[in-house]
């Protein structure tokens, strides 16, 4: 057999045509939706113990639900004609769909965000301020009203359900690519951004949220439960690709495991899977800074591999195409672009809504005191 | 391109007077959907392996008439080196749009800029495109990419213009050995008809269920999906565009 072989002399190497701007996109509004899930026990169903934790998550949504919508648009090679997508019924595109499903996510976040925040802002209205009309008039001179929460978290949710398998199904219907194309795809896509979302929550929570220790164990737990969840999902797509039990996932297994490069990638993301889990099951305080960094790096990492990893397998060609990252806004600039995007959405939203003191222990539902008036009354 | 534009707001409009009225369809168009073009052809094409030389003109013929920008193909000849108990040999594999009848890259099309004509070639309408490229991921023989030129989803029309002037695609006016056949498969005569009928000719990755008019005679199955070797030695796109562009 050693004298059988066939080598490619001339063929054409195709430009990866889904551009890192997609891997962001895919990230941000993953974890927005993932941050969005996050929050509503606290917010949506009123469970005081879950609050704090909610309005990290809150703010995870929020920044990531702003930003990812820019990366999209920046995605496509005629930005200025994203318009092209509303003047159409395209229903057999999950695309289409999805610039019919990103409009209504985003509006029933900023309103069910409103209505979580509506409280702080009555608070901060409440303040001798020079701001503190602007903060009265964002209020709607209201306060908290759980069943407006409630009624705005729902219609978010189901816009954050939507985004979850519009994003999943327009890449696994995706035949020509085999790696794409499982079921797995959308519950990966899922069940890692919620990953993402509680490890952003975990860096939060100690960067601009208080550094909360009952949030860190709490969100450790979580992110135990679903990195756990991962890990199970994980190892399925694997078992059903090597037993060769079912054709798709055989096809979408034997399509990059002859590499080298994808076998070290395989390593490496079992091990940003199970290293942040065996930490966060075995010592939730005082780790949620390094467990959450290292899932955010997993969710990132795995959007990567899937679209800038999976473009570089080719269709017909022999092999496997080379990417190097290009410096610009193609590549890099574009990364950093979208990640500053997001930083400037935290502290801005950080800046008008600053992360409130801890309440004093006593009754659950205590009155809400925000910085200001701690400042104000002394 | 004014009139296209105009159009292709309309197309909301009609798409949905579509949908309400399915037997508004015109006479003798078997296939919804599909526009322009005259649905009396349906055009196709068949590659005789075998005569193929690998020379490449049609590859540079493609470009000059099309202005296919640098680094980017329409068609190619996929070249290969095939060596088989220890005799080495090469093989050719002209690789163009196989203008599917089931094409894959027309229902993922978000702004319907990519569309079947009722002559059956498969076009893209660039003043349409946005350029998400989804096309180009769905297409499962990397036919199409995006024009840096235009920034919108680019690929072979069969030379669609040359065509409703009468004349042949420039790969086939230009091909050498002749190894390249077009021709109109609703009329039994034509060449490619009776190729079709009498060679029993291969398609490319059959198992995608895309139904290929674009059909190979004495096509290897090795050759037939992703091929399986060593890969290619030339890697054109090693630079980026915006690289390029700033030289």
């Amino acid at each position: 057999m050693m004298d059988n072989h066939i080598v490619e002399v001339i063929n054409v190497t195709r430009e990866v045509a889904w551009l890192p701007w997609a891997v962001q996109y895919f990230f941000l509004i993953g974890l927005s939706v993932g941050g969005l899930l996050l929050s509503l026990p606290g917010y949506a169903f009123a469970r005081e113990d879950w609050r704090r934790l909610g309005r990290t998550a809150l703010l995870v949504a929020l920044t990531c639900g702003l930003a990812a919508p820019v990366a999209l648009l920046s995605d496509l090679h005629q930005p200025g004609r994203f318009w092209h997508f509303y003047v159409v019924f395209r229903p057999t595109s999950w695309m289409w769909w999805g610039s019919v499903f990103i409009p209504f996510y985003v509006t029933g976040l900023l309103l069910y965000a409103w209505a979580c925040f509506r409280e702080e802002l009555q608070a901060h209205g409440r303040v001798d301020s020079r701001l503190a009309p602007l903060y009265r008039l964002a209020a709607l001179n209201g306060g908290r009203n759980d069943a407006l929460i409630r009624a705005a978290g729902l219609f978010a949710l189901a816009g954050a359900l939507l985004v979850a398998l519009y994003t999943g199904a327009e890449v696994a219907v995706v035949k020509a690519r085999p790696l794409w194309h499982t079921p797995f795809l959308p519950v990966q896509f899922l069940l890692t951004a919620l990953a993402g979302a509680a490890g952003l929550v975990l860096v939060l929570n100690r960067f601009a949220a208080g550094n909360d220790r009952a949030v860190e164990v709490r969100g450790n737990r979580l992110l135990a439960g679903v990195l756990g969840a991962v890990m199970l999902v994980g190892a399925l797509w694997l078992a059903l690709g090597l037993s060769g039990l079912d054709a798709i996932h055989a096809e979408a297994l034997g399509s990059v495991a002859g590499s080298e490069a994808w076998r070290v990638t395989a390593v490496w993301a079992v091990a940003a899977t199970a290293l942040p889990f065996v930490i966060a099951v075995a010592r939730p305080a005082g780790t949620g800074l390094l467990t959450g960094l290292i899932a955010i790096h997993g969710a990132w990492m795995f959007r990567w591999t899937v679209f800038i990893g999976g473009q570089t397998v080719p269709k017909t060609g022999a092999g496997f195409y080379e990417y190097a990252l290009p410096a610009g806004p193609d590549g890099l600039l574009g990364i950093a672009g979208t990640a500053g995007l997001w930083l400037f959405l935290l502290i801005a939203i950080t800046a008008i809504l600053p992360s409130p003191r801890r309440p004093a222990p006593g009754p659950a539902r205590a009155p809400y005191a925000p910085a200001g008036t701690v400042a104000a009354a002394e | 391109m004014d009139r296209s534009r105009r159009n292709f707001c309309l197309g909301a409009g009609a798409a949905t007077i579509g949908a309400a009225m399915p037997a508004a369809a015109a006479p003798g168009d078997a296939t919804p959907g599909r526009r322009d073009g005259d649905p009396a052809h349906r055009w196709a094409m068949v590659v005789d392996v075998g005569k193929c030389v690998g020379c490449q003109a049609c590859t540079v013929a493609c470009i000059m008439e099309n202005d296919v920008p640098e680094n980017s193909f329409r068609t190619i000849v996929s070249t290969y080196e095939v060596t088989e108990r220890g005799k080495a040999g090469s093989y050719m594999l002209p690789r163009l749009c196989n203008h599917c009848e089931d094409p894959p890259c027309i229902p993922v099309c978000p702004t319907g800029a990519t569309f079947q004509r009722r002559d059956g070639i498969v076009v893209v309408d660039n003043t349409v495109c946005v350029g998400c490229a989804y096309c180009v991921q769905a297409c499962p023989y990397d036919a199409r990419f995006i024009n840096h030129e235009t920034q919108t989803a680019d690929k072979c029309t069969f030379c669609v213009h040359r065509v409703e002037a009468g004349l042949l695609p420039a790969c086939v006016e230009t091909c050498v050995g002749g190894a390249r056949v077009f021709g109109d498969l609703n009329d039994p005569d034509s060449a490619v008809s009776t190729l079709v009928r009498e060679e029993s000719p291969k398609v490319l990755k059959p198992e995608q269920g895309t139904r290929p008019r674009v059909f190979y005679v004495g096509l290897d199955p090795r050759f037939q999906g992703k091929v399986d070797g060593t890969p290619t030695l030339w890697r054109p796109s090693g630079q980026s565009h915006a690289e390029k562009e700033h030289a």
